[in-house]
């Protein structure tokens, strides 16, 4: 029993061990560069010609960006776009168009890292930006544009920065901005207040002369893709109001004299798919529009093209004019404005700017710095390369540079091109191809992803999760006899590791779970027919938890192939009358109430003086105590339920038509923090007062030597379910009294430990795809992960993030516990002793003694640790069976053309999975709830 | 007796297998040659209709329901003994071949082809809801392709539930055994096994991004319990026969 214990926990210390190693190597190192790029450290290139330490002389001396949050390439470009004004300034040649190419993850934190920085964030800028303290998520340390603005010479003093807009640049450049006002995108039902509030500072703004650069960030657009689509009505008339936003801003440039050297660009942060969300990297999603627009621009459009609109270039994509790298904007705009560019920009000059210097020279030498600034990030990447800046011959190169030469590394190839760059410095047509040559090579290498594993950490973290796995096994219940249970949660673990290969499994994951779920409810049937008592053929419990699953399977369309399918929530009952929905969310809360109400009466009962007397037996609550109980719950539950009506007011109104008006007029006027405090304060308060009763009764049972139901345990969950609730958007709430039913249906089901185990893995995972989660991070809903917080703490709201995404598996968790140990359960102390003397039947008999059996056996368990232990060894074994299934398909398709789309993606799910889900909840809770359940 | 019972509160009640003989075919030729024949022309048909079912599930099911539901009636009518009746009994009458002999007809007639066409009966009107109703709790659409699903409960009945009802007749006790898998395996009581772990699994390619026509509702779901019927029909009858399912 020692050594499974130690296995045990090995096992489960090793599982965020082998989870880190395996994500160093997956998620690739990029080079850093710390501090502000200087002129200065341009080096000795007098050949660049005349005047090479100056830079060349910048055509704009003011910025004003705009972005528009998820202003896909074609509501600009395109025939059907509402934005007139900006078509007819590139018909007119003052209006530069792109597409400019974001990479996935296509959601704005790490997009306006990318603009703002030129570098390139990856996956892993998903988790640093929750898992960083708040000082080093910023960029306020980093070498941006804004901060190369911040530090330029202008006229009147240090660079001026005002920003409206998204509240995401304000935590990413605190203290950046003279002025600023931030709007939150923390309603996505909310299409024009968010826009309002930043349009009515724009006038005045553009008469102060005292800025550099205005930012600005739409988000209008963007809550419209997520609730309604980009065929959503309200879709042009957006775009008109965003032209109209264009054509102020164009024309003040156009008339202002301060306003005259303006560089105006327009750009989105990321594009939308079919279904109006944005996460992943499908054509929609990565590509957003990009124009810049200014009366000086017409010198460069002379020969182009202009025309306007026009037509993608391949039909059903979105790429309009040229494609380019988002990074790009990063140096563009250096050239443009006069600073040096950002030291870890991986982004090129256009060269479309080229033709504002006269002197080809100027030109050249921008380039080179361009190329010179990149050489520098590859340089650190690939240190054992020579990338001097001079000629150097194959001898000090190490490998020959011929055309010929083939079976270059990527490094490899890189010195050549930069090789290349230095044998064409000074050379008026050769410089610049060269320069763009390595540039583009070093571009694309450093983004490429497939170069950069650490393979020998992807072999290693598989390596440990397989061990983790080993390790497990030992600790598993007997095998032996071979139990249903068992064969059923070999085949799911088996055949879930092998479909982690498939990507289209991966996407739809959901079903798997549906359907072995499915298939386990049916096993329960007909292991129960098994048993020579069993009378019930079509009412049986198991029969009624798979009607319930599957109610519950359709309750919300999830995955990729069938997104955005018709639902229950979308069916249409939701919508039209929200009192369907209301009453389905009153009888949810009520159940929760009456339970806990139940729980208070117990606690209450506990301090009677009048039944203290009797002293030898365990005191019920009384009627008079049930009723104190529910007096005392109703205000808690009443202001959970309260909150929930009025955070929907806001988040999605469309769920609260059909209510009474002024009802709801006064609901939406109650502050959303001050009512979710109120309920988490609330909850705390029941359940350290609830915790203190138990903890007497439970040194009274001791006292008589008595043992105790678990009641606390119950007690415990049902509170956690309320705070679940509150973390749960409204159209899913129904589904909780759907899985109070299956609990209560599933107590009546005789499980063995290996069984409960199993039903809880099934429903944890079963339970978070059906409240509409997905292996893609577009599906992660952040709506839940401010309540009861006024200002940005990344803990508390990654807390809340994963509690509301992962609240179906955490209550399953935990309703597993009490399955598991019986908590609660009637006890009935059948005396087997006396059986022989009563029995009439063989059948009776045997059905009383296993159910003494059975009441016996819980009570021993409740004591003891080893059915937690047994049930915590399964699942244990079950996330290294997952984990080492996702790393393994992680690392053998790690060339595959899926892997930054679904491949990556499951693997920060595995990784909450994994650490969060198991760790935190699976050990965590669950070993408190078993905890208290043995008092 | 039963006050000699002695309850031992740690003991572990086992689930009692049923002591029933496996079902073993009829000793005449015709028997033993038939039933090897007929899982090859069940799939055969089906094989030759499969593109036609691709194309347009309701009317190709509907168009081999009958043929299907013909081939299991011979096929339990000449291989199966009917419900009751233990092969032996048919054994008093050996060398009575000739198909044209009256008295033979008669017999086979009252014994096997009434029970054949009951079975039929039940088969199509108390197990193809009852299947269509397991089918949409394990996923079937509820509120589109209605034909499509029935057609496939019809499908599944007949394959697994006729020859049982054939053989086992309808006592209640007798069935919760089959359905508790507690019967010794032979080849109906296997096919009927195949049939419904094939369905099942006939789910799995269905969310897979090959985007072949054949992934579309039911194809695979029939497709499966045909493949699952043949499978477990020749295992039953060989391989398995007389096996126990034994887990606790």
């Amino acid at each position: 029993m020692a050594s499974r214990s130690v296995l045990l926990v090995l096992a489960n210390l090793l599982i965020p061990v082998a989870i880190v190693v395996f994500a160093t190597g997956f998620f690739p190192y990029k080079p850093f560069m710390p501090g502000l790029a200087t002129y200065e450290d341009s080096g000795n290139d007098e050949v660049l010609g005349k005047g090479w330490k100056e830079p060349p002389e910048a055509p704009f001396d003011k910025l004003v960006f705009m972005v528009v949050d998820a202003l896909r390439s074609d509501f600009v470009f395109g025939e059907e776009s509402g934005m007139s004004f900006m078509q007819s300034l590139i018909r007119d040649g003052t209006a530069l168009p792109f597409t400019a190419h974001a990479t996935s993850p296509t959601i704005t934190m790490p997009r306006v890292k990318a603009i703002t920085t030129g570098s390139i964030p990856s996956f892993v800028d998903v988790i640093l930006n929750f898992a960083e303290s708040d000082t080093s998520s910023t960029l306020g340390t980093q070498d941006t544009w804004l901060a190369q603005i911040k530090a330029k010479d202008f006229d009147n003093g240090k660079g001026k920065l005002v920003m409206y807009g998204d509240d995401t640049w304000l935590k990413l450049f605190p203290n950046f901005f003279e002025r600023a006002d931030g709007t939150s995108s923390f309603f996505v039902s909310d299409f024009t207040e968010v826009d309002n509030n930043v349009t009515r500072h724009v006038p005045e703004e553009l008469l102060n002369r005292d800025w550099d650069a205005m930012i600005l960030h739409y988000l209008g657009l963007d809550h419209i893709g997520h609730k309604a689509g980009p065929k959503s009505p309200n879709m042009v008339p957006k775009q008109k109001e965003m032209d109209d936003m264009v054509r102020t801003i164009y024309t003040a440039i156009e008339n202002e004299d301060h306003l005259a050297n303006t560089l105006f660009v327009v750009c989105g942060d990321h594009g939308m798919n079919d279904g109006g969300n944005h996460g992943g990297s499908s054509p929609g999603e990565t590509s957003p529009a990009l124009v810049f627009m200014s009366p000086k621009l017409a010198k460069l459009t002379k020969q182009s093209r202009r025309e306007s609109p026009v037509r993608p270039k391949h039909d059903g994509e979105f790429e309009y004019y040229r494609m380019v790298e988002q990074s790009d904007i990063a140096p563009t705009l250096a050239g443009l404005l006069g600073f040096p560019i950002p030291k870890n920009n991986l982004g090129v000059f256009l060269e479309e700017f080229l033709g504002f210097w006269d002197n080809w020279s100027d030109g050249a030498r921008l380039l080179y710095w361009n190329a010179k600034q990149m050489k520098k990030i590859v340089e650190a990447k690939y240190s054992g390369l020579r990338f001097d800046e001079e000629v150097l011959g194959a001898k000090d190169m190490g490998f020959e540079c011929s055309p010929s030469a083939t079976r270059l590394t990527d490094g490899q190839s890189l010195a050549c091109l930069w090789q290349g760059v230095q044998q064409s410095k000074g050379d008026s047509n050769d410089g610049t191809r060269h320069s763009y040559k390595f540039m583009r090579e070093a571009q694309e290498t450093m983004s490429g992803t497939a170069s950069n594993y650490d393979v020998a950490r992807l072999f290693i973290g598989t390596a440990l999760a397989f061990l983790v796995c080993g390790l497990s096994f030992f600790t598993l219940p007997k095998l032996r006899p071979i139990s249903s249970a068992g064969i059923y949660f070999t085949i799911t673990l088996s055949l879930y590791a092998v479909l982690m290969f498939a990507s289209s499994y991966v996407e739809e994951e959901h079903n798997f779970w549906y359907w072995a779920t499915s298939g386990w409810f049916f096993l329960l049937y007909i292991d129960s027919m098994r048993k020579d008592w069993s009378n019930k053929w079509i009412l049986h419990p198991a029969f009624a938890t798979l009607a319930l699953h599957r109610v519950i399977r359709r309750w919300n369309q999830t995955g990729q192939k069938y997104a955005g399918a018709d639902d229950i929530v979308n069916s249409g009952i939701f919508h039209s009358n929200s009192i369907i929905l209301w009453s389905l969310i009153g009888a949810t809360y009520m159940d929760v109430t009456l339970r806990i109400a139940r729980h208070i009466a117990r606690s209450v009962a506990t301090f009677d003086t009048e039944q203290k007397k009797r002293g030898d037996i365990e005191i019920e609550s009384t009627n008079q105590n049930r009723m104190m109980g529910t007096i005392a719950v109703l205000p808690l539950s009443g202001t959970a339920f309260i909150f929930k009506l009025a955070f929907t007011a806001k988040d999605a109104p469309e769920l609260t038509y059909g209510l009474t008006g002024d009802m709801l007029d006064a609901i939406e006027s109650l502050d959303l923090v001050g009512l979710v405090r109120m309920v988490f304060g609330g909850l705390a308060l029941s359940a350290s007062w609830i915790a203190f009763a138990e903890w007497q009764r439970s040194k009274k049972r001791i006292r008589r030597g008595a043992q105790g139901n678990g009641e606390f345990a119950v007690a415990l969950f049902d509170m956690i379910t309320l705070f679940l609730l509150t973390q749960t958007k409204a159209h899913n709430i129904p589904m909780y009294l759907l899985f109070r039913i299956q609990v209560s249906l599933l107590t009546l089901i005789d499980l063995s430990p290996t069984a409960t185990t199993l039903t809880t893995l099934l429903l944890s995972q079963t339970s978070f795809f059906a409240l509409g989660n997905s292996n893609s991070i577009s599906s992660i809903d952040l709506s839940n992960s401010y309540n009861g917080i006024s200002d940005y703490n990344v803990s508390a709201v990654g807390l809340l993030v994963f509690l509301s995404n992962w609240a179906g598996p955490v209550y399953w968790s935990l309703a597993g516990i009490l399955l598991l140990g019986s908590h609660g359960a009637t006890q009935r102390y059948v005396d087997t002793k006396e059986l022989h003397v009563a029995d009439w039947v063989a059948q009776e008999h045997n059905y009383l003694n296993n159910m003494a059996r059975k009441e016996e056996k819980n009570r021993e368990d409740r004591k003891g640790r080893r059915a937690w232990g047994e049930h915590v060894a399964l699942l244990t074994f079950w996330t290294g069976i997952m984990l080492c299934g996702v790393m393994a398909a992680c690392t053998a398709l790690r060339q595959h053309l899926f892997i930054w789309t679904v491949f990556s993606p499951k693997f920060l799910f595995a990784m909450a999975w994994g650490v969060a889900c198991h760790f935190g909840v699976t050990v965590g809770l669950g070993g408190l709830v078993w905890w208290v359940g043995g008092w | 007796m039963a006050s000699k019972v002695t309850i031992d509160a740690s003991a572990t009640s086992k689930p009692k297998p049923s002591t029933a003989a496996p079902i073993e075919p009829l000793k005449n030729d015709a028997a033993r040659l038939y039933t090897h024949i007929h899982p090859v022309i069940v799939l055969s048909m089906y094989a030759y209709k499969f593109n036609a079912i691709v194309a347009d599930p309701v009317p190709a099911l509907l168009a081999i329901l009958a043929p299907l539901a013909v081939l299991q009636v011979a096929y339990v009518a000449v291989c199966l003994p009917p419900t009751g009746e233990t092969p032996k009994v048919r054994k008093i009458k050996p060398g009575e071949k000739k198909r044209n002999a009256p008295g033979v007809l008669e017999s086979g007639v009252n014994g096997t082809i009434v029970p054949a066409f009951l079975s039929l009966l039940l088969a199509a009107l108390a197990a193809t809801p009852l299947l269509t109703a397991t089918l949409v709790l394990f996923g079937a659409p509820v509120t589109t392709h209605h034909l499509h699903t029935l057609l496939s409960g019809a499908h599944i009945a007949l394959l697994s539930t006729l020859p049982l009802v054939y053989v086992h007749g309808v006592r209640g006790e007798t069935w919760r055994q089959i359905v508790a898998l507690l019967m010794p395996i032979d080849e109906v009581y296997g096919g009927m096994i195949g049939t419904m772990l094939g369905a099942w699994l006939g789910a799995v390619p269905i969310p897979l991004d090959w985007d072949r026509e054949w992934q579309k509702w039911p194809v695979t779901i029939v497709t499966g319990a045909y493949i699952g019927y043949a499978v477990g029909k020749l295992l039953g009858g060989t391989l398995l026969k007389g096996k126990k399912i034994m887990f606790a």
